[in-house]
């Protein structure tokens, strides 16, 4: 072994634990503040290595990502027409300014949470109580978020911190009043459905009495046009008959008054009580009687 | 590697001249540096070291060559497809790297990530796993008109920025949750019931869609939004029944108007069907009553042709026939009326009786009326009906 190598590592070792102490990184996500003796003597904001003094001099680092901060309870405010609203919102912010960040809430992100949370459930309070619930669910939803990020960054500024947005996720109405929702909603659609069938019935029955209507007025024409045609079968049977009979309306009388008689008493149930006088049985009672009357 | 290679350790001293001078090479390189570090003050030493320490100094530059080299090695990394690698020095961003095998300083100096951009990521909102179980809290809604909705839906997103995801958020994926759920409410907030529950859904997805990216570009999490499925729009239970009544009422509307269009279909054709008969009746009655006039025209001409050469015989015969017909298919009474002026009794109803009798027989039979009109008593008349008869088959019978 060489004389030299053990003092040579006890150096490494040495000059590497200087190092270490006098060397720090800054990562991408972070700023740093360098203390010297308690009090902030430099403020790292860009990613990279740099050096201190070491013992002396400490380093504390700050997460400078955008931070979430997501109410585990949603918060009940009142609207401008007195109604209870549970309201649940997030809020993203992030450190911009470290040493203001150390100095105002000792760099507690939880301190610098409720701090936050109380900025923006004040303004959320003031602007739901100028606000009925349909703007805060509908119409000005956007308005109020944009109101109160605007009023909570520069609130947070004093605190080293950005407030990156403010949303509302959720605008509930509580148990109760749902329930009333729920039977308003029904009623709605009970309306519907009650309106729904009766147009139904409405259009059925149109529809139906159009058919009546349309069955009435054919059934109508036709039999119009059936006697039309029935009559001028009588018109012509009756010229035909009247050319015919002129011939011998005397004959015609007889005739056709001996198809009546054969056509009226063909029943048994007539009963003729007849005279023995008549000129039918003039031969029962005097066979030699003269033909004729 | 071959300073991983067995036979490295067993044939070290044959092979010191060909094998390590690379080894050497970089101790001595080492070694330099060292002493650049601490200004030189252990050049002799240093120098020493390289050239003098023969046997033991070779064993400890073997042993720290070899930490060197595994050093060195820590620095490869390979990225795999659909991944980048983010290379940071001394906690600064220096670059992304594709995917293959990559290098870079090692610790201290420089440190990786890496980050997965083309695996789809999915977050559930409203359910968990499975549609049926529900997180009501995040599912139910309000809607413009105030009236609530529960709706279940998921967000699927790529990486298209690895280096905002890893540095500009905390948390980049719980973002996404959150922001899915304020995006959705909003555009849910903005819109009827009618219009999210029924026509609307596609719209909804697709500007929920927009509204995330927006938010999400705002916080610069380096996420894209890839696909935003609603799973599940309905009306919360408390309300179901009667939604599907409602349902229920379009279709019945449907249905009785169907009816209704099936009893028209039904009643309009049998219309014209009986029209048609109608006319066609009338047609035809007007052919038969035509006919009829013909032929009875055309048998009266004949007749009264013959007629005319013989009037006197011929309308004797027709009387006749006439009247015979007449007298066989009629009942009877004949009453001299000229021969007595006293009250006859003739029970017509009771010879309507015995003519309807269907069996009667005897019902044509020629009642013998009295010749006298001497006043019968009632009851002889009223026997003489079938006592008559009887009594005429006694006579007849001897």
């Amino acid at each position: 072994m060489n004389k030299y190598t053990a003092p040579i590592l006890i150096g490494l070792v040495v000059v590497l634990v200087i190092l270490s102490g006098s060397m720090f990184t800054v990562d991408q996500r972070q700023n740093a503040l360098v203390f010297q003796l308690g009090e902030v003597v430099s403020v790292k904001k860009k990613p990279g290595l740099y050096f201190k003094l070491p013992l002396v001099q400490n380093v504390r680092y700050f997460d400078t990502r955008i931070l979430t901060l997501d109410a585990a309870e949603p918060e009940r405010f009142i609207t401008s027409e007195k109604k209870n609203v549970l309201v649940d919102s997030y809020i993203k912010w992030r450190v911009i300014d470290a040493r203001q960040f150390y100095v105002s809430v000792g760099g507690d992100e939880t301190r610098a949470q409720i701090r936050l949370n109380q900025t923006v459930n004040d303004g959320l309070r003031a602007e739901f109580g100028k606000r009925t619930i349909h703007d805060v669910v509908s119409g000005q939803r956007d308005k109020v978020m944009d109101l109160i990020r605007t009023k909570a960054d520069q609130d947070a500024r004093s605190i080293g911190v950005q407030v990156v947005d403010v949303r509302i996720k959720r605008v509930d109405l509580p148990e109760s009043v749902s329930e009333n929702v729920y039977r308003r909603m029904e009623a709605e659609r009970k309306q519907v459905a009650n309106e729904l069938r009766s147009t139904g019935a409405a259009e059925a029955e149109k529809i139906k009495a159009d058919a009546d209507r349309q069955k009435q007025v054919i059934v109508a024409e036709a039999y119009r046009d059936a006697q039309r045609v029935k009559g001028e079968g009588d018109a012509k049977a009756s010229a035909i008959y009247a050319v015919a009979y002129d011939k011998n309306p005397e004959f015609y009388a007889f005739y056709r008054s001996m198809q009546a008689y054969r056509e009226s008493f063909k029943n048994k149930s007539d009963v003729m009580v007849l005279d023995p006088s008549a000129d039918f049985f003039k031969y029962m009672k005097n066979p030699r009687a003269a033909g004729g009357k | 590697m071959a300073w991983n290679d067995p036979q490295w350790g067993n044939n070290g001293n044959r092979n010191k001249n060909s094998g390590p001078p690379d080894l050497d090479e970089l101790w001595r390189r080492l070694n330099q540096r060292l002493n650049g570090m601490f200004g030189n003050r252990n050049t002799e030493g240093g120098g020493g070291f390289s050239s003098g320490g023969a046997g033991g100094g070779n064993l400890l530059g073997l042993l720290l060559g070899a930490l060197f080299l595994v050093w060195v090695a820590s620095g490869f990394y390979i990225v795999d497809t659909g991944q980048r690698g983010v290379v940071l020095r001394f906690g600064k961003y220096i670059e992304t790297t594709e995917p293959g095998p990559r290098w870079h300083l090692p610790w201290p100096i420089e440190s990786r990530e890496i980050v997965n951009i083309d695996q789809v990521r999915t977050v559930e909102i409203g359910y968990r796993n499975n549609v049926k179980s529900k997180v009501l809290r995040e599912s139910l809604m309000l809607t413009d008109d105030e009236n609530i909705i529960d709706l279940q839906f998921a967000v699927q997103y790529i990486l298209k920025d690895p280096e905002e995801f890893l540095f500009v958020n905390r948390a980049p994926e719980d973002t996404v949750l959150q922001v899915a759920e304020t995006a959705m409410r909003e555009i849910v907030g903005k819109n009827k019931m009618d219009f999210v529950l029924y026509e609307g859904r596609a719209e909804i997805a697709t500007r929920a869609k927009v509204l995330m990216q927006q938010i999400l570009d705002r916080y610069k999490t380096g996420i894209s939004i890839s696909q935003v499925t609603l799973q599940n729009i309905q009306p919360p239970e408390q309300v179901q029944a009667a939604f599907d009544d409602a349902v229920k009422a379009g279709q019945d509307r449907e249905r009785l108007k169907n009816e209704a269009e099936a009893y028209s279909n039904d009643v309009v054709p049998r219309a014209s069907g009986l029209a048609s008969r109608l006319k066609e009746e009338a047609a035809g009655y007007k052919q038969a009553v035509i006919a009829n006039a013909e032929g009875e025209a055309s048998r009266f001409s004949q007749i009264v042709t013959e007629y005319q050469k013989a009037p006197q015989v011929t309308r004797q015969r027709m009387y006749l026939d006439t009247m015979q017909t007449v007298m066989n298919n009629t009942s009877k009474v004949v009453v001299d009326q000229k021969g007595g002026n006293s009250l006859l009794y003739l029970p017509l109803d009771k010879l309507q009786q015995i003519a309807n009798q269907p069996s009667s027989g005897a019902s044509d039979a020629l009642l013998q009326p009295p010749v006298a009109a001497t006043p019968t008593p009632p009851a002889p008349v009223d026997l003489r009906s079938r006592d008559a008869l009887r009594s005429r088959d006694r006579e007849d019978r001897p």
